[in-house]
């Protein structure tokens, strides 16, 4: 219904209310002149019907003993009738046997008398009624009335205009006042609700005018907001304990970093003191070293003939642990340095690098027969004195540990693994224990003996700090009596996980 | 004696025609009133004393007026008063009046009424003349010619002396009602 559509309750009301009043007005003003109609005509018919008996019953001596003057004269009572306008009486024998016509009316009774009954005709009733004289038809009586029906519709319609109007008009005056009574309390919950929206304020609440529904309402209304108050309350508490305890934990990052900068600076401090301490120490032991040595050579050079077979031999022996002492001494200062100083990148070419160390190593023992492949194109970005100082080590190592090896043989290459390129030197010499693997890299951790094999364990150590300098990082696979495998990256932004794939057979 | 044969003889050429006229307008008047003499039992009511038992014929009289008494047994041949059958009886003057309903007393001359109506007072019956009007023929219901249509009077002290009652319906039609002592 289109009233639905009204965008105010207070309209909806009123339509409500003004609706209700004409179905109910239109129902019953229409069951009361549906009635009062029904009882017009039927108590029309019946008085008409009433009517002419009586005429007949007065009339049949008249007929009987054929007296139309009697007859005439009781018709003429009719006058008394307004309603009729004609009336007769017929003889038996259907002939007129008197008459009376209203003054005024234009219509007389019919020449003839019809069958007896009552009809309606246009705006008149028409009542036949045969007369019985003891059982014998002695003539029929006519009648015909004015039927105002239609004029009573009229009047009726006329009337239900009117009352419809004046109801209507007086329960719209009384809907818009009394309406209030319902809409008021609605609308100020409405308007309270708009409130707390349009400010957030949760605290107003609505007043309680009834106790119907709407005071339900009401009270719920103010329940739901006394609830998101409270909540809203403990909402802000939460979050202003939240940014408190975020606070805090910022105050103490920044405490623990402040903590870790320091404690970071002390440790480097620290390792710096150590590495000077330690280039020192190997820089002031050279000299004493350097006196013992040149001394003790002095001593064979210009008293060797004085002294006596054995005083030699511990000679050669001073002289042999001073070259030693030394060794280790220049090993400990290049791990020192490989340790400090700039990184400095630039383009190298790993294989030819590995070439010329290769060749020097050759060049110290010419008698030793080596196979060499080393693959073309390795081009890395990085210091070239450190990687040289790396390759050294590592090459040094593959090239002494094939000396007991029936065909020695050292292999230089590069695996791709993704975007990270895995360098690796391999050879098929003394090889070692796996399970020794992660003691490889430690300073002074040999896995052989000097006799077999010379060397100060410290160089693995030193290409690990190469290494990890450049931001790779260094691993190995070996078998003991196959050889060993050293893999390394020079990057950042290697995945640890793919470290087992690049093993020694990953390159074969 | 001249002149009566005269007239006789006039009265005997005259004959033909206006005898057959006056014939014909005697035979309606007869036919009328035999009718009328049926129909105004309807409108009279007898005690039921004047009937021995309920089945009892309605009985009518008729004295002088032959013709009359033919025309109302034909006419009540098929029909019943208050529901009884209808006897009709041709009287001679003096017979005994006991057990009639209806008397009807023919004649304009009214010298057989007297005694024929004397007979009848006090008793329950319907006494119907055809006096001359003017005079009180002291019967119930007495027939008049008007223009040419016959009328009646009613009289009702000797209704009332019989115990009849008579309907106001017929008294509406009657052309003169002598009022009863009540």
């Amino acid at each position: 219904m289109s009233f639905l559509a009204l965008r105010s309750l207070r309209q909806k009301l009123v339509a409500l209310v003004l609706l209700t009043t004409l179905v109910a007005l239109v129902v019953a003003l229409g069951a009361m002149v549906a009635y009062d109609l029904r009882v017009y005509h039927r108590g029309l018919i019946d008085d008409m019907n009433t009517q002419a008996a009586l005429l007949g019953r007065t009339s049949a001596a008249a007929l009987t003993f054929d007296d139309p003057r009697v007859a005439q004269e009781n018709l003429g009572l009719l006058r008394f009738r307004s309603q009729v306008g004609a009336a007769a009486i017929y003889t038996a024998r259907g002939a007129a046997f008197a008459r009376f016509q209203r003054e005024g009316e234009a219509r007389g009774a019919p020449a003839a008398p019809e069958a007896e009954g009552v009809r309606i005709e246009a705006r008149d009733l028409l009542v036949f009624k045969r007369i019985v004289q003891d059982g014998e038809f002695v003539g029929t009586v006519f009648l015909r009335a004015d039927y105002e029906m239609y004029d009573r519709v009229l009047d009726y319609a006329g009337i239900a205009a009117a009352v419809l109007a004046l109801a209507l008009l007086v329960a719209f005056l009384m809907t818009a006042r009394m309406q209030r009574i319902v809409t008021h309390p609605i609308l100020d919950i409405a308007r309270i609700a708009r409130e707390v929206i349009g400010r957030g304020d949760y605290s107003r609440r609505a007043q309680k005018l009834s106790e119907d529904e709407v005071g339900a309402l009401v009270d719920s209304f103010n329940a739901m907001l006394a609830e998101i108050e409270r909540r809203t309350g403990a909402l802000q508490r939460e979050v202003a304990e939240r940014a408190r305890a975020e606070g805090e934990v910022l105050r103490l990052n920044e405490v623990l970093e402040a903590r870790v900068r320091e404690r970071t600076a002390q440790l480097e401090a620290a390792n710096r003191e150590l590495e000077a301490f330690c280039y020192s120490v190997s820089h002031d032991l050279r000299a004493p070293l350097r006196a013992i040595d040149g001394f003790s050579q002095a001593l064979v050079e210009d008293h060797g003939a004085g002294v006596p077979e054995g005083g030699r031999r511990y000679l050669a022996r001073i002289q042999s642990s001073a070259k030693r002492m030394g060794q280790l001494i220049e090993d400990l200062l290049n791990l020192s340095r490989v340790s400090r100083g700039g990184l400095e990148r630039a383009p190298v070419d790993l294989g030819e690098m590995a070439r010329q160390v290769l060749a020097e190593l050759q060049q110290q023992e010419p008698q030793r027969s080596v196979e060499v492949q080393i693959e073309d194109g390795m081009r890395v970005a990085a210091d070239p004195r450190l990687l040289r100082a790396g390759l050294e080590n590592l090459l040094a190592n593959a090239w002494k540990f094939t000396a007991k090896t029936g065909r020695p043989r050292i292999e230089v290459g590069v695996l791709r693994d993704g975007p990270v390129a895995i360098y690796f030197v391999r050879d098929n010499g003394a090889g070692f224990d796996m399970a020794y693997a992660d003691k490889l890299f430690g300073a002074f951790q040999r896995l052989h003996a000097v006799n077999d094999f010379p060397g100060t364990g410290i160089g693995l150590a030193t290409v690990q700090r190469i290494v990890n300098r450049h931001g790779g990082r260094i691993w190995a696979d070996g078998h003991v009596g196959k050889g060993a495998a050293f893999f390394f990256t020079l990057e950042y932004g290697e995945d640890r996980r793919k470290e087992p794939r690049a093993r020694m057979e990953a390159g074969r | 004696m001249n002149l009566r044969a005269l007239v006789l003889a006039l009265a005997c050429l005259l004959a033909p025609a206006s005898a057959a006229a006056q014939g014909d307008a005697r035979a309606a008047e007869v036919r009328i009133k035999a009718a009328f003499l049926y129909k105004f039992c309807d409108f009279v009511e007898w005690p039921t004393a004047a009937f021995a038992a309920p089945g009892d014929a309605f009985t009518v009289g008729v004295v002088g007026a032959d013709a009359l008494a033919d025309e109302l047994a034909a006419v009540v041949a098929q029909r019943s008063v208050h529901g009884r059958p209808v006897v009709v009886r041709k009287l001679m003057q003096g017979a005994p009046l006991a057990g009639l309903h209806l008397l009807f007393v023919g004649g304009r001359d009214g010298g057989r009424l007297p005694e024929a109506l004397a007979a009848a007072k006090g008793r329950p019956t319907l006494t119907v003349t055809e006096a001359e009007d003017g005079g009180d023929p002291g019967s119930v219901i007495n027939f008049v010619l008007v223009a040419d249509k016959v009328r009646f009077d009613v009289a009702l002290p000797p209704a009332e002396a019989g115990g009849l009652k008579i309907s106001a319906r017929l008294l509406a039609v009657a052309r003169k009602v002598v009022a009863g002592s009540s």
